[in-house]
Order: C-alpha cells, then sequence, then structure tokens
C-alpha cells in the first residue's frame, strides 16, 4: 500500500479527500511538526492578505496596523477549534485524539492558505474588471478545506457524515462559550489586577506617611 | 540731551518694532479649517475663506431710511437694523443682494458691491394686501417674459407669494399672486410659504410649513401645479416597529397611531441649468441634500450604490470652541456661479463647500462662542455666494458676514473648475499650488494623478492615486499601466514562454532516454517510514537492510582485493 514521507502524506490527504484521511489514520501517520507549520501560516496568510493585497483590492485601515486580531483570528481561533472538538467529540464517542484533532485539521487547512497566497499574489496583477479570479480561486481553496475538514473529522473519530455535521457545528458553538468565557476570565483577572495593584498603592502611601 | 542721537535711534527702534508688531497681528480666523479623509477622519487643512468684513444695519447705511433726502426715505421711525432676516437673494445681472428683513416686514435692497441699503420695500402696491407680513423668503431674478427684474417674495403672515416689480426705491408694483391652492389635492389647513424659488419656465416653487409632500409649485399664471421633489421617509427602527405593528393593528388602533411623515426640506436654490436643490434641516441620512431634475427625480440617489455624505460626517461632533457636540441641521444652500454648492449647517454655524459632483472642497466658519468673535455666527439663516465671496445671513446678530476667499481656496476653485471640466492637465499648475501648501488636501493628488495618467505617465499616476487612497482611478491607471507594460515588452514575454516550453519538452525527451533534469529535487521520495507496522514497510525495510548489508559485502569484498594486491 501506500508508502510516503510526512510532506507525501499531506500531499495524499489533500488530493483524496475521500479517502486520504482514512489513510492517515489507518498507517498511523501524520507530523505535528507540520501541523504547527500549518497553522504559522495560516497567520502569515492573514498578515499577507492584509499588507500584499493588491493596492485596488486592499480595504484594510491602514493607519494602524495591530497584529494581535489577526494572531486570534488564525492561531487561537484554531487552537479553540480544536479544543473544542476534542471536549466535544469525546463526550460522544469520538476516537480522535488532541494530537490527531490538531493534525486532522491542520492539514485540512492547506487548500484554503494555498489558494489565499495564489488569489493574494494574482491580486497585485489583475484590475477590478478580472477580480472574479481572484474570488473564485479563495472560494475554491475555502469550499476545498470545508470539504477536507468533514473528511478529517469523520475519520478521526469514526463517525458518520450525519454525526461529523452535527458535531462540527456543535463545535462552533462550543468555541462560542470558550471565546466567551475566555474573555470572561480575562477581564475579571483584569479587575483582580487593579484591586491588587490599589491595594500596593494604598500600602505603599502608608508606609511613606 | 547727551545723546540726541541714541535717543532718537532708540524711539525710531520702538517706532518701527511697534509698526511691524501691528503689522504682524494678523487676525487669525475664527475657526479650525480641516476637511475629511478617506477614512471620514477630520484632519486638519488651510483656510479656504477668511472674514471679510461684517456688515451690520450701520455699514448698510439704513440711516438713509430716515433721511428724506436720502433717496429711500421710509420714515422717521424706520429701524436701522435687521431684525432676523431670514433669507438672501442676489441678482448678479443687477448686481443686488435682496434680503428678507423678515421681523420688521419689509425687503432690503442692497448694492452687491458695497452692500449699502438702495432700496427698501414694505409693501406691494396693487395687491390684495399692502403690507408685507413677516416675509420669510425673497427671491430676484431676471424674468424673461417681463424682460426686467421681478421681485418673488413669500410673504408668510399673509399666506401669500407676491411676484412683483420694482419701480422706485420703495416701491414695488404687483405682477401676480400666488395664493392658497383651492384644490383637493391641497389637504394642509395653511398656506404659510418660507421659502420661494423660479426656474426658467417662470414656474414658482415655495416652501411651504407644514406641507411635508414637497414644495408647492405653481405655474407662471398662478395655477396649483402639484407637489414637487418629496422626500422620504428615512427607515429607522421606529419606523420598521410601527409598520410592524400597522399590520396586526385593528382598524381603531391604526387611527390613534402616528403617521411617518418625511421631513419637510428647509431651504432650495435653482443652478443654472435648472436643477433644484434642496436641503433638509433635521438630521437625515436620506435626503439631507437633494439634487432635483425637473421632473422631481433626486439624481443624488445613495440608493444606487452612490455615497453622497454632507455636513460633518461624524454625526455629532465635539467643538472645542463652543464646548459642545453637535449634531448637523444643514439649514441652507446656495449654487454658486461656477456651480459649486454652499451647504449652511446651522448648528455648527460651518459652510461645507462642495463641488459639482459632490467632491468636498472646503468648511469654513464658526458658531459664536462666549467670546463674540468677529466672524462667529450665531443664528445663520441665510447663505449666498457670488465671485469669490460668501455672504452669511445672521439673524441674531442681524449682520451679514462676508467671506472671501485666499489664496490657498483661489487655487482649490481653479483647480476644481478645470478638473470638473475634464481638463485635468490644465488644472496640474492649481494643484500644484494646492499641495504647496495643504500637503493633506486628498482631492490635490487625484487631481495630479488624471493628470498624469492623461499624459500617460503611468507609475507617477498609480503613485498619486496611492497617496489619495483613490482606488477606483487607481485601478484605471493599473490597466492602462499593465497594457502598457504588455505591449512594451511584448517580445520578451514571448521569448520566456518559448524558452520555457521548450525547456519542457527537452526534459521530457531527455527523460525518456533515461537522463534526468532536476532530477535531485526527487530523489527524497524513495524514503521509507521505518516506524510503520504494516508489512509492506517492513519488507522495505528488509530490503534496504539487505541492500546495505550488500552493499557493505561489496565494500569487503573491494578491501579484500586491495589487500590482496
Amino acid at each position: 500500500m501506500y508508502e510516503f514521507t510526512p510532506m507525501g502524506w499531506l500531499k495524499h490527504c489533500v488530493f483524496h479527500p475521500v479517502e486520504g484521511f482514512e489513510d492517515l489514520r489507518w498507517k498511523k501517520q501524520g507530523s505535528m511538526k507540520i501541523a504547527l507549520v500549518i497553522v504559522f501560516l495560516l497567520f502569515v496568510n492573514m498578515v499577507a492578505d492584509r499588507q500584499l493585497t493588491g493596492f485596488q483590492f486592499n480595504t484594510a485601515y491602514v493607519k494602524v496596523f495591530n497584529v494581535v486580531p489577526l494572531l486570534v483570528q488564525s492561531v487561537v481561533y484554531f487552537f479553540t477549534w480544536v479544543i473544542a472538538n476534542w471536549a466535544l467529540c469525546t463526550l460522544f464517542d469520538g476516537e480522535g485524539t488532541l494530537k490527531k484533532i490538531c493534525i486532522y485539521s491542520a492539514y485540512a487547512l492547506v487548500p484554503y492558505i494555498v489558494c489565499s497566497f495564489i488569489s493574494i499574489f494574482i491580486s497585485n496583477f489583475i484590475v477590478e474588471d478580472e477580480r472574479i479570479w481572484m474570488t473564485a480561486i479563495y472560494y475554491l481553496g475555502l469550499i476545498w478545506s470545508v470539504v477536507l475538514m468533514i473528511q478529517a473529522m469523520k475519520a478521526a473519530h469514526q463517525y458518520s457524515f450525519t454525526k461529523t455535521i452535527v458535531s462540527m457545528i456543535f463545535t462552533i458553538v462550543a468555541m462560542l462559550l470558550i471565546l466567551f468565557l475566555a474573555i470572561l476570565l480575562l477581564s475579571l483577572f483584569q479587575q483582580v489586577y487593579v484591586f491588587g495593584y490599589s491595594i500596593y498603592t494604598e500600602i505603599a502611601y502608608r508606609i511613606r506617611g | 540731551m547727551k545723546h540726541p542721537i541714541r535717543k532718537l535711534l532708540s524711539v525710531s527702534l520702538a517706532a518701527v518694532t511697534a509698526l511691524s508688531m501691528s503689522v504682524t497681528a494678523f487676525a487669525d480666523e475664527p475657526y479650525n479649517s480641516y476637511t475629511y479623509d478617506n477614512w471620514d477622519d477630520a484632519i486638519p487643512s488651510q483656510s479656504a475663506y477668511r472674514v471679510e468684513k461684517t456688515v451690520t444695519g450701520a455699514e448698510m447705511k439704513l440711516s438713509k431710511l430716515r433721511d428724506p433726502a436720502g433717496g429711500c426715505y421710509v420714515s422717521d421711525k424706520a429701524p436701522l437694523t435687521l431684525n432676523d432676516a431670514r433669507d438672501l437673494s442676489i441678482d448678479k445681472a443687477a448686481n443686488e443682494m435682496w434680503v428678507a428683513d423678515t421681523k420688521n416686514n419689509r425687503i432690503l435692497r442692497l448694492d452687491l458691491a458695497t452692500l449699502e441699503v438702495t432700496g427698501c420695500y414694505s409693501g406691494v402696491s396693487g395687491s390684495s394686501v399692502e403690507g408685507f407680513a413677516a416675509p420669510q423668503g425673497v427671491f430676484v431674478t431676471t424674468s424673461p417674459s417681463l424682460g426686467q427684474q421681478v421681485v418673488y417674495v413669500a410673504d408668510t403672515d399673509n399666506s401669500r407669494v407676491v411676484k412683483a416689480t420694482v419701480s422706485s426705491s420703495t416701491q414695488l408694483s404687483c405682477v401676480h399672486e400666488y395664493t392658497k391652492p383651492e384644490e383637493a389635492l391641497y389637504t394642509a389647513q395653511t398656506f404659510n410659504p418660507k421659502k420661494v424659488c423660479v426656474d426658467v419656465a417662470e414656474n414658482v416653487y415655495t416652501v411651504v410649513s407644514s406641507v411635508n409632500s414637497g414644495s408647492v409649485q405653481f405655474s407662471r399664471e398662478g395655477k396649483f401645479t402639484g407637489f414637487y421633489g418629496a422626500n422620504r421617509v428615512q427607515v429607522t427602527a421606529a419606523v420598521i416597529a410601527q409598520r410592524l405593528w400597522r399590520m396586526i393593528a385593528s382598524d381603531e388602533q391604526l387611527e390613534g397611531m402616528t403617521r411617518n411623515v418625511p421631513i419637510e426640506y428647509a431651504n432650495f436654490d435653482i443652478d443654472k441649468d435648472g436643477f433644484i436643490f434642496t436641503v433638509t434641516e433635521v438630521d437625515t441620512d436620506t435626503d439631507a441634500v437633494k439634487k432635483l431634475n425637473p421632473a422631481g427625480y433626486n439624481i443624488w440617489n445613495n440608493a444606487k450604490g452612490n455615497e453622497y455624505k454632507f455636513g460633518d460626517l461624524t454625526g455629532s461632533q465635539y467643538d472645542p470652541l463652543t464646548k459642545k457636540s453637535h449634531v448637523t441641521r444643514l439649514t441652507d444652500l446656495d449654487i454658486s456661479d461656477t456651480g459649486l454648492i454652499n451647504v449652511m449647517d446651522y448648528e455648527t454655524g460651518r459652510v461645507f463647500q462642495y463641488d459639482k459632483e459632490c467632491n468636498l472642497i472646503c468648511i469654513f466658519g464658526a458658531k459664536t462662542s462666549t467670546s463674540d468673535q468677529r466672524g462667529t455666527i450665531a443664528n445663520p439663516n441665510a447663505v449666498e455666494s457670488h465671485g469669490e465671496r460668501v455672504y452669511i445671513l445672521d439673524g441674531s446678530k442681524n449682520d451679514i458676514t462676508v467671506f472671501i476667499e485666499t489664496q490657498f481656496g483661489k487655487h482649490i476653485h481653479q483647480a476644481f473648475a478645470l478638473y470638473d471640466e475634464g481638463r485635468y492637465t490644465d488644472a496640474k499648475e492649481d494643484w500644484d499650488q494646492v499641495v504647496r501648501r495643504d500637503g493633506n488636501y486628498i482631492q490635490a493628488y487625484v487631481g495630479l494623478g488624471k493628470a498624469a495618467l492623461n499624459e500617460e505617465r503611468y507609475s507617477e499616476a498609480l503613485d498619486y492615486f496611492k497617496t489619495a487612497y483613490d482606488q477606483e482611478d487607481y485601478d484605471k491607471a493599473y490597466k492602462y499601466a499593465r497594457d502598457a507594460f504588455l505591449k512594451d515588452h511584448f517580445t520578451l514575454i514571448i521569448i520566456v514562454i518559448v524558452v520555457i516550453i521548450v525547456f519542457f519538452i527537452v526534459k521530457k525527451m531527455l527523460n525518456k532516454r533515461g537522463i534526468r533534469i532536476l532530477g535531485f529535487l526527487k530523489k527524497k521520495k524513495q524514503m521509507v517510514s521505518v516506524g510503520s507496522a504494516a508489512g509492506i514497510s517492513v519488507n522495505t525495510f528488509t530490503q534496504y537492510k539487505k541492500d546495505a548489508e550488500a552493499e557493505q559485502e561489496d565494500q569487503a569484498e573491494d578491501e579484500e582485493e586491495e589487500e590482496g594486491k
């Protein structure tokens, strides 16, 4: 049967949407290193989309460049997805481990990243009338990635198709919940910090007399 | 007198200093000039207008009205100031300015150059009512049918619009009276015309208070011909909610409900092409300023995908001068001789000037603050322009503030005039001057970019459009630039493509014969995952091992041979 290098396995998964991930699972393949590189590339893609898209297509607010929202939109969203999916599917008889989910999800993102890089690249050489090419390539990547993601989750958890879809929808809900709690926690800690700091200043003033 | 020369010197020095000080003590404008950039952020700009003078009753020489020898004697008790004057009209042919001096129940005629009074009319002869009662609107033009100057007065409290000719400096004689239409279509109880405007065919349009279906239109003969150019209802959450309630409400409930009606517009003006421009006072995004064609259709329709914005863009804006937040309330507008649009904001006392295509040109003027500075405005009631001047009528300070364009303003206006005619190259010089004075002036870069594009200097044009952040024009310029690039480098591009194709063909041919170009790229593919549990990989692993052993044996044999030698 199949024998590939780790990169070969990635290629196999991307170009064989139907049984690629099943093979990957069967052969117990998939590299965490590559997955992390893909996630990093997702972030780079976000930055490139904002900074390198052709001038006539770029709608970004150029006065301020803040990398944090981009980081959140790529890396944080990805890991929230992984954690939410793992947390949810562990409860629903999913066979995927955290590592597996992370690797498979990252592999599924490859067409999206590649296609948006291509669309960013060609946006520098086309005019408004030809925007359709850009959009087409972008959506090709997006849809391909969605298909792969469904297959990846199906393979990772050994679910039926319907169950996969349902689990993915619930994963998104869980993601929202996690992010909401995270923000809540963040603001709480900030208040605790402010509280601590005011106690510190109070004591400092008293000591100084 | 030990050192008379020194003394003289010091005195003269002091005098020179004092003189130069009085020269350099230049009165700054009472407002901060600003404009909006592509992200609707306010950015500082140069003043395009400065206050030339303020003209009160005294400067208008209203004392002439009490002087029997003055040429326009009215009475010994004629008021010497304006009182809540509401409207201005400029007759360019006769070089006159007419003022509706509302609370004094009179219309004043001023000389446009000096703004001194040349006529005062407190009534019109030959009409149903002799005297004016709080006339709020005035419009002066030359009548094509009569061939002479005619004055239209919106005589508000007398419920009529009077069309009159001037017979002397104190006498108007009535040509026609337009009164409340006695038709079923006109449903309002009252007829209180506030503003009046006349087109080339001498149709009379009048804004009537508490009529919200547009301005009331009369034919020349005084026949009511309908309503013209109504505003639309602004869609707010409340309006949508009421629309929903209406669907389920009973008839009795429906009767009790308030109706959503459009807001009547505050003022209008007509340009020389016959388009009527209306302005709506209450803060509304829907129909703040409209340009109506003769059919009453709004040409500047935001619903068609364009975005026409008027007044301050931030909605409510904090003004450090008056220390309060303002909500834009556009009260009057004026179309200048060259087609520029001046829109007056009642709330801030600012005039927003736009070109024909609704590009913001400049913002000037300020509301009276606690320190009652000259050139600030308390109740701006009307705005008019003529040549390089803009006149603002103040209903509370009872004066007219005259703004005159600065050198910067002159360059902008010249540049815009040429730009709007499409003479981009001619406008270049003026845009250069504008940029020299205000590097933030975005439209200048658009103008320079278009000039460069016209002259086929594409990379320069692209640079300008990028600076102006004008994506639409950049796109156009890029298309031309790309075509030009392809044309210039056609041969090179073809050669490169051919070389690449030939390379691949050759490669394929060589591959067939077993020679590999760039083969090293694919070498690593043969690697095997050692840890795999599948049997086949174990087989290959053993195969690999065998190979390695065989190689070792070969080497050993070689070594033996060497030893043997």
